[in-house]
This record gives C-alpha cells, sequence and structure tokens, in this order.
C-alpha cells in the first residue's frame, strides 16, 4: 500500500479509530502489528512470510547474542545472523546482479556459459527492513542496549507501517521504548501529523510526479543526444524529483507516526542546502548515513587508525552505500564519486583546518554576533559553496538515474556542450516547470536550512499557515496524479 | 517547536477546499461538463479481468479508437444479452493485448478484433506501449491498487472535475499551449469534447462537438499531423509476414481452446478512408488477415447497411451512428457469421 492511494486513507481512517478507542494498550499495539501487516500485505502477500521469519529469527538471535558469555559462541551467533539477513538481501536483491557479473567473468575467461534469467521478485522494502534488524542483533551482540522483552513490541518495532518500506530507518531504542506506554496523539500531535502528511504527499504527487517524473523520464530514456539546456533540464528535474519522492514520503510516515502519538527520528534536512558533502550526507538520507557510519564506517577503521584508513573506510563505506540503492555498477559510481568528493573535501579541510574550519560554518548558524558585514560575507560564500555542492551532486545523479553507463556518459557528453546536432526534446512547459522549481527547492532549503517545518508553521499567523495548507491541499486535489510507486521501494 | 496545536489553521483548511472544491465543481457543470471516466490502466484492467465470463454471455472486443467510438455498448447488450468487454486501446496495435488473450489458457470466449491498418500493421513501439503498460499492470496490480480502484470510482462517477484529461493541473497547464522551440515534438491536444469515456469504456463524442465544425476541424487537423509524422511506410514483405504469422498463432491458439474469432473493418469516411485505400489495398492486407488466419470477417464498405457513414472527423462514428452500426453489425454476425446469442440481434 501506498500513502498517495485512495486505499491508504481509508486504511489510515480506519486504523486512526482504532487506535483511539478505549481497548487496552496491548490490544492497540495488536491493531498496530495487523495493520502493518495488512499495509505491507497489500503489495504481495507471500513476502509476508519472509518478514516473520526476519522478525523471529531476530527476537531470538538477539536476545541470545546479548546473553551468551562465551566469545566464540556469540560470534557464531552474529555470524548466522548477518548471514541470515544478508542472505536473503543478497538473495532477493542482488542475485540476478550476482549472477551477472560471475557469467560475465567465466565467459571472459573462456567458457560458454549462459544460465537462464532468474526471475527474481525483490519483496517492497527488503532493504529498509534488514538494516532494521540488523541493528538490532549488531547492538545486542555490543550490549549497546536491552534485548526488547516482548515479541509484540519486537514484532511492532521491525513492522510498523509508516517505516516498514521506505524508511526513516530506525533503531531500537529509538521505537521501541515508545512501544512500552500506551500513547495517542495530542490535539498538537494529531494536527502537526497531519499538516507532515499533506506536505508530504504534495512532496511526492505534486513536486515530484506531476511537475518533474515526466521531464527526467523523458531525458533519461531518450536514445539521442540532446542540447545542453534539455541535458541539464532533465537532470535538475531528476535531482528535484527524487528529493520530493523520498523526502515526501519520509515526511509522510513522520506525520502518519505522529498522528498516532509516535515519533520518527527526521530522515532530510535540506540537503541542498548542505555546505560540502560531509554536511550533505549529515541533511541527505539521515538514518541510512548515520547507520553507514555507525555500522561499517566506524567497524572499517573510521578515522582512529591514521589517514589512510580513513580515507579507505571513507571510500568503502560509500561504495557499499551505493550498492545498498541497487544491483547495478551504476549506483557503485554514484556511491564512489560521493565517495570522492568525501576524499577531496577531507583533503582541503586537513590541509588547511584553521581556514577551512569555517567551510562548514560559513552558513547563517555561523557565530559571528555583532559582526554583519563580515556575517553577510560568508553567508553569500556560504550559498556559493551550497550551490557548488548542489552542482556537484546533480553530476552523480546522472550515474543514480541512468540504467548504463552508456547512457551516463551520452547525457554528461550532452551536459557539457560535447554532444554534436543534439536533438531538442523538452518542450518549453517541461524547462519553464524545472527553472521555476528547483531554484525555489534550492531557495526554500537554504531559507529552512536551521530550522524545521513545524517550527516555521508555528510562527506564522494561523490564517496565513491556514491558507497556505489549503493551497497544499488543493493542489494535491487538482493534480488528479493516480497512485504511484515511490522511487526508494526499489531500493 | 511552538506548543500552540494547528486546530485553527486546519478548520480553516478544510472550510477552504470544500469550498474551492464546490465552486469548481459548480462551475464545470454550469459549464454543460459531463461524468467521465480516467481510461487509464487500472480502468483497462478491471475489464480485462472479466473476459472468462462464459463465452454465451460475453464478447471481448479489441483493436484502437474506432472500436471504442464506433461500439454502442448500452446497444449491443441490450439487442443480444450479452456483455461486451472494451479492451481495445486507442492509437494502438491490438497485437499485444491478442497476445495476452491467446497466451491466457483461461480464455476460451468470443473476441472481436477491430482493424484499423495503419495500427494493426504496425510493429513501431510507440503503437505498442501502451496495450503492453496495461497488460503489465493487469499482471502486476496490487490488492491495494484494486481497492484504490474501487474508491476512485466512486468519487468519479459523483464528480465531474475529477477529469484527468481535461481539468487535471497537468491538463490545464498544456492547454496553455505555450509554444517551443523547434524541432521539439509537441503532442497536439484533442478537445475535451471530442472524447468522454464511460465505465464501460466506450468513447462518445459530445453533443457540442457534434454541433461545433470547428472542433470537429481541429480534430481532421490533429489527423494531418499525425499523418505527416508517419515516415514508415505500409508494413510490406517479411515484416508484413511476420505480423500475419504472429496473429494467425494468436488466433488458432483461442480456436484450439474452443474460442470464437472475428475480424471488423469498422468505418472510415472522406480523405481519411481514401488515404487508408491507398496505403493499405484490400487484397494485400484485409483480405490476407482473412485467409492466413482462417477467421470470418465483417468489413464495413460490403454491407449497404453500415457503409455509408459519415465520420464527424473522418476516422470515429457519432454516437447516433454508433448505434447503428452496432444494431448491424450484430445482426450481421448473427445472421452471415454464425454467432449466436442468448437474444436475437434481427428486429
Amino acid at each position: 500500500m501506498i500513502f498517495n492511494s485512495y486505499t491508504f486513507i481509508a486504511f489510515f481512517i480506519v486504523v486512526l479509530i482504532l487506535h483511539n478507542l478505549p481497548f487496552s494498550w496491548k490490544v492497540k499495539k495488536i491493531n498496530l502489528l495487523l495493520a502493518s501487516y495488512i499495509f505491507y500485505a497489500a503489495w504481495n502477500p507471500p513476502f509476508i512470510l519472509l518478514l516473520w521469519l526476519s522478525t523471529v529469527v531476530d527476537f531470538f538471535v538477539g536476545r541470545a547474542l546479548y546473553m551468551q558469555e562465551n566469545p566464540f559462541r556469540k560470534k557464531l551467533l552474529l555470524v548466522v545472523s548477518l548471514i541470515g539477513n544478508l542472505g536473503m538481501l543478497c538473495f532477493f536483491k542482488y542475485g540476478g546482479f550476482l549472477l551477472d557479473n560471475f557469467v560475465l567473468a567465466v565467459n571472459a575467461l573462456g567458457m560458454d556459459y549462459h544460465p537462464a534469467k532468474p526471475n527474481i521478485i525483490l519483496p517492497a522494502g527488503i532493504s529498509f527492513y534488514t538494516f532494521t534488524t540488523l541493528c538490532y542483533t549488531i547492538d545486542m551482540y555490543q550490549k549497546k542496549s536491552e534485548p526488547v522483552k516482548s515479541m509484540l513490541d519486537f514484532s511492532l518495532f521491525v513492522t510498523f507501517f509508516p517505516h516498514l518500506v521506505a524508511g526513516p530507518i530506525v533503531r531500537p531504542p529509538q521505537l521501541v521504548p515508545q512501544f512500552e506506554t500506551p500513547r495517542t496523539a495530542t490535539q498538537k500531535q494529531m494536527f502537526d501529523g497531519l499538516l507532515l502528511l499533506s506536505l508530504g504527499l504534495f512532496m511526492k504527487v505534486v513536486l515530484a510526479d506531476s511537475m518533474l517524473a515526466d521531464t527526467a523520464d523523458a531525458v533519461f530514456n531518450t536514445a539521442s543526444m540532446l542540447p545542453a539546456l534539455d541535458a541539464w533540464t532533465g537532470v535538475f528535474a531528476f535531482s528535484g524529483q527524487i528529493f520530493f519522492d523520498f523526502a515526501g514520503y519520509s515526511t509522510c510516515a513522520i506525520g502518519v507516526a505522529a498522528c498516532l502519538g509516535f515519533v520518527l527520528p527526521q530522515n532530510f534536512l535540506y540537503p541542498y542546502a548542505a555546505i560540502g558533502f560531509s554536511d550533505f550526507w549529515r541533511r541527505w538520507h539521515i538514518t541510512l548515513s548515520a547507520w553507514l557510519r555507525d555500522y561499517l564506517y566506524i567497524p572499517l577503521g573510521g578515522n582512529r587508525h591514521g589517514q589512510l584508513r580513513t580515507y579507505f573506510s571513507l571510500m568503502v563505506t560509500m561504495l557499499l552505500g551505493g550498492l545498498w540503492h541497487g544491483a547495478n555498477w551504476t549506483f557503485v559510481v554514484w556511491g564512489g564519486l560521493h565517495g570522492l568528493y568525501l576524499w577531496v573535501e577531507k583533503f582541503f579541510k586537513d590541509r588547511a583546518s584553521v581556514a577551512a574550519s569555517g567551510l562548514s560554518d560559513v552558513g547563517p548558524e555561523s557565530p559571528l554576533p555583532g559582526r554583519t558585514g563580515f556575517f553577510a560575507y560568508f553567508k553569500v560564500r556560504g550559498f556559493v559553496f551550497a550551490l557548488l555542492t548542489f552542482m556537484l551532486v546533480n553530476i552523480t545523479w546522472v550515474f543514480f538515474r541512468s540504467s548504463t553507463f552508456a547512457k551516463a556518459g551520452q547525457l554528461l557528453q550532452s551536459m557539457f556542450g560535447m554532444a554534436q546536432d543534439g536533438t531538442a526534446l523538452l518542450t518549453s512547459l517541461a524547462i519553464i516547470k524545472v527553472c521555476v522549481i528547483i531554484p525555489a527547492m534550492v531557495l526554500a532549503h537554504w531559507w529552512m536550512r536551521n530550522t524545521r517545518v513545524l517550527d516555521v508553521a508555528g510562527k506564522l499567523p494561523w490564517w496565513l499557515l491556514g491558507f497556505l495548507w489549503s493551497a497544499l491541499v488543493l493542489l494535491l486535489i487538482m493534480s488528479q496524479q493516480s497512485g504511484s510507486s515511490f522511487i526508494y521501494f526499489q531500493f | 517547536m511552538t506548543e500552540q496545536s494547528l486546530l485553527k489553521p486546519a478548520c480553516l483548511m478544510l472550510v477552504t477546499v470544500i469550498v474551492v472544491v464546490a465552486a469548481w465543481e459548480m462551475y464545470l457543470r454550469n459549464q454543460g461538463h459531463a461524468i467521465t471516466y480516467d481510461d487509464g490502466s487500472e480502468l483497462w484492467a478491471d475489464k480485462r479481468a472479466m473476459v472468462y465470463e462464459p463465452a454465451d454471455k460475453a464478447v471481448v472486443f479489441i483493436g484502437s479508437s474506432r472500436n471504442k467510438y464506433d461500439l454502442d455498448i448500452n446497444t449491443w447488450q441490450n439487442l443480444t444479452g450479452t456483455h461486451a468487454i472494451q479492451l481495445a486501446r486507442e492509437g494502438s496495435s491490438p497485437m499485444p493485448i491478442l497476445n495476452d488473450l491467446a497466451n491466457d489458457p483461461d480464455f476460451k470466449g468470443r473476441l472481436v478484433v477491430d482493424v484499423t491498418e495503419g495500427l494493426f500493421f504496425s510493429n513501431a513501439p510507440p503503437n505498442l506501449e501502451e496495450p503492453q503498460k496495461d497488460v503489465q499492470y493487469y499482471k502486476d496490480r496490487t490488492l491495494a491498487q484494486q481497492f484504490s480502484f474501487e474508491l476512485n470510482y466512486l468519487l468519479e462517477s459523483q464528480l465531474v472535475f475529477l477529469d484527468r484529461y481535461n481539468f487535471s493541473l497537468n491538463a490545464q497547464l498544456d492547454a496553455l499551449e505555450i509554444p517551443s522551440r523547434s524541432g521539439v515534438f509537441m503532442m497536439p491536444i484533442f478537445p475535451m469534447d471530442f472524447t468522454q469515456s464511460t465505465f464501460e469504456r466506450q468513447s462518445v463524442m459530445s453533443e457540442r462537438f457534434m454541433a461545433d465544425t470547428a472542433l470537429q476541424n481541429r480534430v481532421k487537423g490533429i489527423w494531418a499531423f499525425f499523418r505527416k509524422l508517419s515516415k514508415e511506410p505500409p508494413a510490406s514483405g517479411e515484416q508484413l509476414e511476420g505480423i500475419l504469422q504472429t496473429v494467425k498463432t494468436a488466433t488458432d491458439k483461442i480456436k484450439a481452446r474452443g474460442g470464437e474469432v472475428i475480424f471488423v473493418r469498422t468505418p472510415s469516411s472522406g480523405p481519411f478512408w481514401q488515404g487508408e485505400q491507398m496505403a493499405f489495398p484490400r487484397e494485400k492486407y484485409w483480405e490476407r488477415i482473412l485467409t492466413t488466419t482462417q477467421c470470418p470477417g465483417i468489413h464495413f464498405a460490403d454491407y449497404p447497411a453500415i457503409d455509408h457513414f459519415e465520420c464527424p472527423e473522418f476516422s470515429h462514428l457519432s454516437p447516433q451512428d454508433a448505434a447503428v452500426f452496432t444494431r448491424h453489425l450484430a445482426e450481421i454476425m448473427e445472421k452471415e457469421k454464425g454467432w449466436k446469442f442468448p437474444r436475437t440481434s434481427g428486429r
């Protein structure tokens, strides 16, 4: 079930009613769990078995990992959990990719091997719930938190429908304690949640699907070389589409959870206002970045074992982070490009630590009271760096969205004016939409970079917020976009 | 974060949304617009799921837009007592849908295939994409999508403004017809009165369209635009043989399961019909379908009762003519082609 569907609206109304009836807390949790299974089963009912398997195995293995004192047995249990979780992910998500690469390798060695193409369907959200359960078992191994006491709470932690299929990726301490005490939304939480749900749907349905998706699809699907204007417009359109699509989903998820009285972590903080790439990854898909930092980058050595090891850990983390997004080498290159950007940024920061320490602190939050001119100078410089970051991020999106390297190369050539006789593709209307939405998005990110939507909403006069909210909902209704899937479901 | 609840702005939002939507709906009704349905893959899939009805209770129609305009479903159902399941997709080849039905072992029913030669004998990807998308959607649709479709029907059947092709945000922006750079392909916009879709997937021209020759000429202009766009010569040689063999394989499969297939050449008129006769000589195309597949066929030019229609825009029948055409079509099928219906179609 997707948030931008009539089915979800009907489903959510029923869940809200049930959650606010005078049942015991245990009954309400069972309702939420059953609702979450229905939410998931609405895609493909058999895949619910995988979800159960993952839940049951990790509940018991997690508890055993916490209790086990014998180091060998403890490691063995961890390996079992890793093989179970990652094995499932590898089979469903990377099975075809691994086979393709294996076939390519053995054929390159002279063997004539052509197996039948496997027909593997990717279960929705497998990457997300695998990471959710993995972090639990690793935390248990490291005794970072207490094991979850009840199977019901653990099942709900894994399956809670707002975050189940596309995050935010939650950690046990963020969500499990919320299941331990009865909760329903306060009036404030309810309306905050509804505002976030409206905003998230507006981002997804109006901006991503209705305004930008066709332009991005046209540019990335064409077989022809393009004039630079068309190529850049398509890439900008995709940068907007992917943000509005995914941040829209996260905003909906946080809003839906708030309506039920729960708090989910932020997943996006105006990433296109990032100054530099470490800042970008603190703002884009925050829960995945934090997961990769805590469960991959730091175990690989982080920055505690010298420069070279740091660079190595950084690159491996970004390459695997890229691969997490999809079973294609283009995603690996996307991650590698981000790794490279982070290397360059780190290199310059390390070389001129004093001067460059301002690089990520030159935004509006820079603590320079009483020096307005100086502050304004850094503010402008910060915006220029943010724009530079945004432009470089756009280059990476070319690899992220292109299905092949040939396509990515062709588009990059078009973007940098190297295409001879490019065929004009986009209509004036498509270009106008992108030229209005993308600069507005970047400016809005810059304006909002140190605040939150709900803070801004709370400060607006109630009538102004009411009219702005009306505009969002009216545009949502008027767009009449039929429910299309969120891009991140495929990851 | 402020501690104040957003109750007041939420109430204002609710009132504003209700007032604006109601005003928009009333304005459109005042302008004479009627209920029309989004004829996307969701509606197609809903009809596709009905093809398993018993052969004596239902007839499946595939093809392109002519089938959708020319078959008057009410007339057909009243005359024959059989359910008309409309699976044609405008501007497309019927081949993906024919293959889908042929490869479905559970489909054993009766099938009417509309032949618009320019589309039927084309393997050009743009003519295959939409029906392929429909078939794929039908195979992949989830329970949630089916439930959303039912809820959407409840709303669409009551609200005029829920007309994605004409009143959605993008449709309103497209209607501005902002000129583009030279060489950029711009899909022409059909006048909204040209197509109203019923829930049974029948396309109907509105009364305003029938009364306004300027609107009819605009559609004639769009056909001329598409004709100029088409650079490919009509299929011939190996390509033609390949298409014919694909059709034969598909019809053989259906017939082997006890199903029946009939081809129908629906009417066109004026320069459109003349152009079609020149590009697709009957003996080289229409007759070849019948001889290759050994299936019966009904060509409108062979029957005085249906050979005289003037299509308002050269290619599709008016609602009134569609009813007449449908009545005669059912009669010809029953009297000449041996199709039996629960209710007799003859007068």
